[in-house]
């Protein structure tokens, strides 16, 4: 479900996996459950000219959703994560887990129980 | 018919492959009107014209017998690639809807339409997009959920009035800029954004149109 275009382990926390301006929309959707542009544009502190794009593109790659709502006479959009932290953290994991013992195989396996018994 | 008959003597061995030609080339531009990104739509229309010239010329060499059928042949042929280019910019507005997902904008803001119906004939879509933008292409135009999100209404009245002066002028539009519009490439012309938007300011008041310029910052064609 999560598509992961590029890994950058020198990046810190999620921007690791998301740009900065993702990471911190769906931090925010994460915290808030739903909420609207202005609210995303007040609680992230990014520009509307900076976010409005990279809304696109979650809602096109699937981390979010949006819908349409009038109220009072204005329309506006209303966001909603699609996945939990809990639930992205998981796939993202798993996905590079995956990547890691399809590339090196056994080695990567035997580091990994190298990793769990040191914890 | 004599013509005919002769294109059969002479091609053929050949002819199997000159309709593979023109089979393909009618394929190619039928899917180049379905494909979504413009670029990769306008590259393999191209292709498609190239091959079905080419198709021609191959029919031209072949056979020797009737020079006259090949002419008709390619004269058709003109026509045809001619009329499709005038209908795509006619309809091109529909192709736009389809793509964006459009949807008539009375669904959600009723006044809109009605408004637009005073200015001119035109119908008004709003389509899924974050990013405030508006445009008009044929008798349609477009606005994003993102501008009407951040315009008030007589902000918006601005921005549809410059849209509808642009559909009352359409007409005037010189063929290549139309076809410069297809492809998404820039080519608004100051002085035509200019008077559309001395229209808006006569409809929707000039603090409307200059507050809704503020708002965006992104020049609305």
């Amino acid at each position: 479900m999560v598509k992961l275009d590029q890994i950058n382990i020198s990046n810190d926390g999620l921007t690791k996996f998301f740009s900065p301006i993702e990471a911190a929309i769906l931090r925010a959707l994460w915290a808030e459950g739903e909420m609207t542009t202005s609210e995303l544009t007040g609680k992230t502190k990014i520009p509307l000219t900076s976010v409005a794009g990279t809304l696109d593109r979650l809602v096109k790659a699937g981390y979010t959703t949006r819908r349409t709502e009038k109220v009072n006479g204005r329309v506006r959009f209303m966001y909603e994560p699609v996945f939990s932290e809990e639930e992205a953290a998981n796939e993202i994991t798993t996905k590079i887990l995956d990547s890691l013992v399809e590339t090196f195989g056994p080695l990567a396996v035997e580091n990994f129980s190298k990793y769990s018994d040191k914890k | 018919m004599s013509d005919i008959h002769c294109y059969g003597q002479c091609l053929k061995s050949w002819a199997p492959f000159v309709a593979l030609f023109v089979v393909m080339s009618i394929a190619l531009i039928a899917v180049s009107l379905i494909l979504s990104n413009p670029r990769k739509r306008l590259q393999l229309f191209v292709f498609a014209q190239s091959s079905g010239i080419l198709s021609i010329a191959l029919t031209y060499y072949i056979m020797e017998c009737s020079e006259m059928l090949s002419l008709y042949l390619y004269s058709a042929y003109l026509l045809f690639s001619t009329l499709m280019i005038f209908g795509m910019l006619r309809y091109y507005d529909h192709i736009i809807i389809r793509n964006l997902g459009a949807k008539p904008a009375d669904s959600i803001l009723d006044w809109t339409q009605e408004f637009v119906d005073m200015l001119t004939s035109a119908k008004l879509y709003y389509f899924d997009s974050a990013i405030p933008r508006a445009f008009a292409s044929g008798r349609s135009i477009f606005i994003s959920v993102g501008l009407l999100e951040m315009l008030d209404d007589d902000e918006l009245k601005a921005v549809l009035a410059h849209e509808a002066w642009h559909i009352k002028h359409n007409s005037g539009m010189p063929f290549m800029k139309q076809l410069a519009l297809m492809a998404f490439s820039s080519s608004s012309d100051p002085e035509l954004e200019r008077m559309a938007d001395h229209f808006a300011a006569q409809i929707a008041g000039s603090e409307a149109l200059s507050s809704a310029r503020d708002k965006v910052d992104k020049v609305f064609i």
